[in-house]
């Protein structure tokens, strides 16, 4: 059987237009690429 | 793809032709994000929104400036109702490429049209707050402004599941797979959605020995108030939690606030009503009594003023018989005047002057102030002249009667005679003889004690004494 307490923990409340702003520019936008790109840098320095 | 350090186009080499920089992980990178992107745009053609979500994630988590994944995934949120997520993976793709870009036409159509954006907007502060009452155990609330949301947003993925949860926590199972149905029609493998359709589906088709029960199994069933499924090898009995219909309870929930309604009619407004008419009554029927009693008063005065006025309008009327009545003044003076007419005519007619003033005999039974001082002094002249012959006259009349045995005729003769001649002592010893043998005692006893003391010593005295003590001892 569901909990139904458990189950509606899962629902967040949606995005509305007033908080749209901050929820987006808070993101964290860093991907692997520039994960990758950081350790090839590094990687090279240590090279050196 | 471009080199990530100059930014020359990239070969098909592991290293940048412009600027040597080894790019062969960097570009298995940027392949598999468009992997992952292939991969959501496949799911999303069977409508597997869930699982295109989490690939166009991974896609954007390698390359984030993927912008065909950022579009997809803003498109794939606004088709499961998150406008506002939409939105934002769109801003962000116009921010990595403004031009060309298919992200600038989208929110374009969404912002142009204030009206429809202010409405999405509304429609997301209603799921919130359906959300927060779901929350505070307010279901019938959540259901009420979910239902207002969906018939704005027909897609909103997430309104359908909390509208089916809630459905599954009333144990209004069919109607939690008609909502879990149409999610499935919007995203077909969301892991929540299968999730609660397998526990509806456990529920509304449990199975019994391999096989699908039938309608009327389950209704016996339900009429135990249990049902039976297999988990496993083990059978599993539960009991039927029976909830009231929706209807009916809507409709004791009308009926009670009607009730609830009437009672605070009934208890606090109609009493206050019933003071302020019965106030008003109460000024009127005040109004009204004072007005009667005034008009009792003017009537009573009334009636006192008309009272007096019959009361005088007697005494006057009295008055004026007294003086014009054959009984009255007018009728004693012209009695008056006619005996002595008839005495200065013919001195010695003494019946007829007699007869005259009788006309006169009830007048002067009337008060004397009635009675002018001429009228007074002739009469006492007339008396002076005639009353000697007067009682001779009436003395024979009354004694002839008494000696027929008329002693009702004989008493007002004698009575004349005695009055009119105070010394006519026998006169009245037959007045009170007469008075005896007509029955009247005491004015017998009086006219005999008269008799007695106007003559004493005489034989007529010794008479009455004799016929006195008789009278008494009889009597």
């Amino acid at each position: 059987m569901l909990d139904f307490e458990e189950e509606l923990r899962k629902f967040h409340p949606s995005i509305e237009v007033e908080d749209a702003q901050e929820t987006i520019f808070s993101q964290d936008f860093t991907d692997i690429a520039d994960a990758l790109i950081k350790i090839l840098d590094k990687a090279k320095e240590s090279g050196e | 793809m471009i080199c990530y350090k100059c930014g020359c186009t990239l070969s098909e080499k592991d290293y940048c032709t412009g600027c040597g920089a080894d790019v062969g992980m960097y570009k298995k990178i940027l392949f598999l994000s468009n992997r992952y992107y292939n991969d959501a745009l496949e799911m999303c053609q069977v409508r597997d929104l869930s699982g295109a979500i989490v690939s166009l994630k991974q896609s954007i988590k390698l390359n984030r400036n993927n912008v065909d994944a950022h579009n997809l995934l803003g498109l794939v949120y606004f088709e499961i109702g998150e406008v506002m997520e939409a939105l934002g993976e769109w801003v962000i793709s116009n921010s990595i490429r403004s031009e060309k870009n298919i992200a600038t036409d989208y929110i374009r159509l969404i912002s142009e049209n204030q009206t429809q954006f202010d409405a999405m907007n509304q429609n997301l502060k209603k799921f919130n707050q359906a959300l927060e009452q779901c929350y505070r155990d307010s279901l019938d609330y959540a259901i009420i402004h979910l239902k207002k949301v969906l018939s704005a947003a027909p897609n909103y993925l997430k309104a359908h599941q909390l509208l089916a949860l809630i459905c599954i926590r009333l144990e209004d199972w069919e109607k939690a797979r008609h909502e879990l149905e149409k999610c499935m029609a919007i995203d077909s493998k969301n892991i929540i959605t299968m999730r609660y359709m397998a526990e509806v589906e456990a529920v509304l088709t449990p199975v019994d020995d391999g096989h699908v029960r039938s309608k009327k199994t389950k209704t016996e069933e339900q009429k135990r108030g249990t049902y039976t499924y297999k988990s496993g090898n083990d059978t599993i009995i539960q009991p039927v939690h029976k909830r009231q219909p929706r209807a009916l309870t809507v409709l004791l929930s009308i009926g009670i606030g009607a009730v609830v309604g009437l009672a605070v009619a009934y208890f606090l407004i109609l009493p206050a009503k019933i003071v302020s008419v019965e106030e008003n009554s109460s000024r009127t029927i005040a109004a009204v009594s004072e007005e009667k009693d005034k008009i009792t008063a003017d009537y009573d005065s009334l009636q006192h003023n008309y009272n007096k006025i019959l009361v005088d309008n007697e005494e006057l009327n009295e008055k004026l018989k007294a003086y014009t009545g054959s009984e009255g003044n007018v009728g004693a003076t012209d009695s008056l005047m006619l005996a002595a007419k008839t005495y200065i005519e013919n001195p010695d007619s003494i019946s007829e002057i007699a007869r005259c003033l009788e006309g006169i005999e009830l007048a002067d039974s009337m008060d004397d102030t009635d009675k002018s001082e001429s009228y007074r002094a002739l009469y006492n002249k007339l008396m002076e002249l005639t009353s000697e012959r007067l009682s001779e006259y009436y003395h024979k009349l009354g004694y002839d009667s008494y000696k027929n045995d008329d002693f009702e005729g004989a008493i007002p003769n004698l009575q004349r005679a005695y009055k009119y001649n105070r010394s006519d002592g026998e006169a009245l010893f037959y007045l009170a003889k007469s008075y005896e043998k007509t029955d009247q005692i005491d004015k017998a006893k009086e006219a005999y004690v008269e008799v007695i003391n106007s003559s004493p010593d005489t034989e007529r005295a010794q008479k009455a004494e004799t016929e006195l003590a008789r009278i008494n001892s009889q009597y």
